[in-house]
């Protein structure tokens, strides 16, 4: 396999932060008129894809991800366990700060639940087991947002033309999913308690809760910036990091509604169980749902959300207005990631006009709506 | 839209097509930027460009048929269940209703992500509601797995629990029955498309044996048929003779050999089988392998009571086995998501057969990527040389996408070096 150039293109803002959007920014300040093609025949020599430097693409896209030490490339795949075990503590050492702690967080998570599950089948408490199981669950879950986030900085390549920053999203919604369903596990283990209306005072329980209460505060503290239940999504990281926020949120909610249960139960309150955890369940609900659609919305594909409609019809307004032009059709546009939008439409244009004007205007037009990577097809009358 | 009403005939049209197609489906594409009736837009040549199921479309019918049909079965065995749980006073009962109630929820998704998939596209959701299909099944397939922690945890509480009040005969009994039922499921969702269009051809020879075998025989075909397209048919017709049911096959074989013939090239079969359906089917399927799981557990505790962990041990082989058939499904699932290249493209050789034109110097920014299993969209810039003819060379380059690799939604834009 050939060796390819990478990508050029980035997921930061090619023509600086578009958070000042109102200020109309020049799109074109990378392009350079293309030097005439040295061999007008496509020999086998030069790499059919060609993303060398010899001519820029329209919209030119300066490489400037940070260049972090990677795992390993995918070319040698050493399949040892050894080796991949190796690879993801080198990963996760050279990784940004909030891998290192979600890192910790996980391994202090691991090592609690590991040791509650063993004493919880020496001792024969059910209880234990139970909540050793729902810890490593969610374990698994951010271990996954882990790897998530360590791989997510892979260059694209040949099957993942878009790159590998999806992973984010998707590690989002998985956490989104998965405390979902905690919101709906409590509500029914709610109306167990409420049918079945014994209140087991489980004391062995409280010390587990309150250890496991302590270590999801330590992980909101972590990510004190993403414990908010709205937030404006910038890069594809705030997902993820939003998303491990929530979750260790739901986590000491539901330690601390168990706490807070156990303890009106020894006052006296009848049903503190039931009304616990429905308030609990209610919590999480109401937490994660905001997080949920967005990320949902990413991998629908739904139309940019950051970008109003009728930004998209003006636009489309304006070219058709062009005198050349006579329709615009076909414009579909996509979120890759939170920051990156693509899009592709359809232009008819009278026959025998200069494609490259059009494509100029046209990319201009909607690279300054903030859609980075557009595809325009000419159609000729 | 008229003409191709549904998505599978898509696959009939192997044909080269010249016609210059006007017909448009209105209702696909906002109002505002429509092409009008007189234009010459090639961009939805052959009716082809269907990002929603048509309101009729056959296939959509039968998968929904077929979930509603199941639906009503597990609902109709659930009350049975429940009854006589709470008859019985028996908390195994209760929980393989529960099992069940599961299995009606992932019918559920799976029967929404169906219905979904036929809202008509809109500006805001211009590409159609078909992601919802994978969606769906991810929220099905992370069912299973909870459900697999759930039994292997429910295992873990009878062995500590071993005060003999695990009636090993009762758990027997009561996950035959279990397992019965969703045989009777895993039959009425997989025994289909075998003898629909020539499409199903694929289908014919995967359902129809035992329960083990269908899987197997489905995942090698899919397998089969995400590589390279020109010995397919010869993998198929072996199939068909290591088969011993004749009356089935003599049907299959049948419609085996049309689609051999009226393919005029090395043209690319789409994996056939409905994702929802088929995850629906996993979701069955990972029943039942429990089922007997928990039935061999059973019939330890009951013979032999003091080989409490025999259960377990059980209970975590069969979990296992149960995650290790999603493992499939959710790899596409994490492709298409991920908007990677779908496996049965070729990208070698595309590019390769792009830059052998006419007029082409070079591509660049080819993206290829599926909306769902089966439905591949294609971005690319081509450069061409200067003195090209960009309509002719964008004809061509359309055609040929359409023609060798079935890609119906291809955006071009054409560049002058």
């Amino acid at each position: 396999m050939q060796e390819k150039k990478d990508a050029t293109f980035s997921y930061q803002f090619p023509d600086g932060d578009r958070r000042l959007a109102f200020s109309r920014q020049s799109s074109f300040r990378h392009w350079d008129p293309p030097l005439p093609s040295p061999s007008p025949s496509p020999s086998p020599s030069p790499s059919p894809l060609l993303r060398s430097h010899s001519f820029k693409p329209y919209l030119a896209r300066s490489d400037s991800t940070v260049g972090m030490p990677l795992l390993e490339k995918p070319g040698q795949k050493d399949a040892t366990w050894v080796a991949l075990i190796l690879a993801a503590v080198r990963g996760v050492a050279n990784g940004s700060r909030p891998m290192k702690r979600l890192a910790l967080m996980i391994s202090l998570n691991v090592a609690y639940s590991m040791i509650e599950l063993l004493l919880g089948l020496f001792t024969g408490r059910v209880g234990l087991v139970s909540d050793a199981f729902h810890l490593t669950f969610g374990c698994g879950i951010l271990t996954f947002s882990l790897f998530a986030m360590g791989i997510s900085r892979k260059k694209p390549d040949e099957t993942y033309t878009y790159g590998y920053k999806r992973l984010e999203v998707l590690a989002a919604f998985t956490n989104a999913l998965f405390l979902l369903f905690l919101s709906f596990s409590l509500a029914v283990e709610a109306l167990h308690a409420f049918m079945q209306d014994e209140s087991e005072h489980k004391h062995y329980l409280i010390v587990s809760a309150v250890t496991n209460l302590l270590v999801n505060l330590l992980g909101v503290w972590f990510f004190r910036s993403y414990a908010r239940v709205n937030i404006v999504y910038w890069k594809p990281e705030d997902m993820n990091y939003h998303s491990v926020c929530l979750h260790v949120l739901a986590d000491s909610i539901r330690s601390a509604g168990l706490i807070l249960a156990s303890w009106f139960l020894t006052l006296g309150v009848e049903n503190a169980e039931v009304l616990c955890l429905g308030i609990v369940s209610v919590a999480v609900f109401m937490l994660v749902l905001p997080l949920f659609k967005a990320t949902g919305s990413i991998l629908l594909q739904i139309a940019p959300s950051n970008i109003h409609p009728s930004a998209f019809n003006k636009c489309s307004r304006q070219i058709a207005s062009l005198e050349e032009v006579l329709e615009v059709s076909q414009e579909r546009f996509w979120e890759l990631v939170p920051g990156y939008s693509i899009g592709s439409l359809s232009v008819l244009v009278k026959k025998g006009v200069h494609e490259d004007r059009i494509l100029q205007h046209v990319n201009g037009l909607y690279n300054d709506l903030g859609i980075q990577d557009l595809t325009v097809q000419i159609d000729y009358k | 839209m008229e003409r191709h009403n549904s998505p599978a005939s898509a696959s009939h049209s192997q044909v080269i097509e010249v016609n210059i197609d006007i017909d448009r489906d209105a209702s696909s594409f906002p109002p505002i930027s429509n092409p009008s009736p007189t234009s010459n837009n090639k961009a939805c040549r052959g009716g082809t460009c269907d990002l929603s199921y048509s309101k009729d479309s056959p296939e959509r019918w039968d998968s929904m048929r077929k979930l509603v049909i199941a639906v009503v079965l597990c609902i109709v065995f659930m009350t049975v269940e429940v009854i006589g749980g709470i008859k019985a006073n028996s908390l195994a009962i209760l929980t393989d209703a529960a099992h069940l109630l599961s299995d009606v929820a992932a019918f559920m998704i799976s029967l929404f992500s169906l219905w979904a998939a036929g809202w008509e596209a809109n500006p805001r959701q211009s590409y159609g509601f078909f992601r919802i299909e994978i969606l769906g099944a991810l929220v099905s397939i992370q069912m299973i797995w909870l459900l697999a922690g759930i039994l292997v945890y429910e295992a873990i509480v009878r062995l500590i629990h071993d005060n003999g009040e695990v009636k090993g005969f009762l758990m027997f009994a009561v996950s035959a029955f279990g397992l019965v039922v969703n045989i009777i499921m895993a039959l009425l969702l997989g025994h289909d498309h075998g003898h629909g269009h020539g499409h199903g051809h694929g289908h014919g020879h995967d359902h129809g044996h035992g329960h083990e075998h269908t899987h197997d025989h489905g995942h090698n075909h899919e397998h089969e048929h995400m590589h390279s397209h020109g010995h397919e048919h010869q993998h198929e017709d072996q199939d068909h003779e290591a088969n011993t049911i004749p009356t089935k096959h003599q049907h299959d074989h049948s419609h085996s050999n049309d689609m051999k013939e009226s393919l005029i090239k090395k043209g690319n079969k789409k994996p056939k089988r409905n994702i929802n359906v088929h995850s629906a089917y996993l979701h069955v399927l990972g029943d039942s392998i429990q089922s007997v799981g928990v039935m061999v557990g059973g019939a330890v505790i009951w013979y032999k009571p003091e080989w409490k962990i025999i259960d377990l041990i059980c209970t975590l082989i069969f979990s296992v086995i149960v995650l290790l058939t999603t493992i499939k499904m959710l790899r596409n699932i994490l492709e298409v998501l991920m908007e990677s290249t779908p496996r049965e493209i070729d990208t070698t050789q595309l590019e390769k057969g792009l830059c052998a034109m006419n007029g082409v110097v070079a591509i660049h920014e080819l993206h290829i990527w599926a909306i769902t299993v089966g439905k591949v969209l294609l971005s690319c810039h081509v450069i061409i040389a200067p003195d090209a003819d960009a309509d002719r060379v964008l004809d061509e380059v359309l055609g040929y996408i359409r023609r060798d690799f079935n890609i119906s939604h291809a955006t071009i834009q054409i560049e002058r070096h």
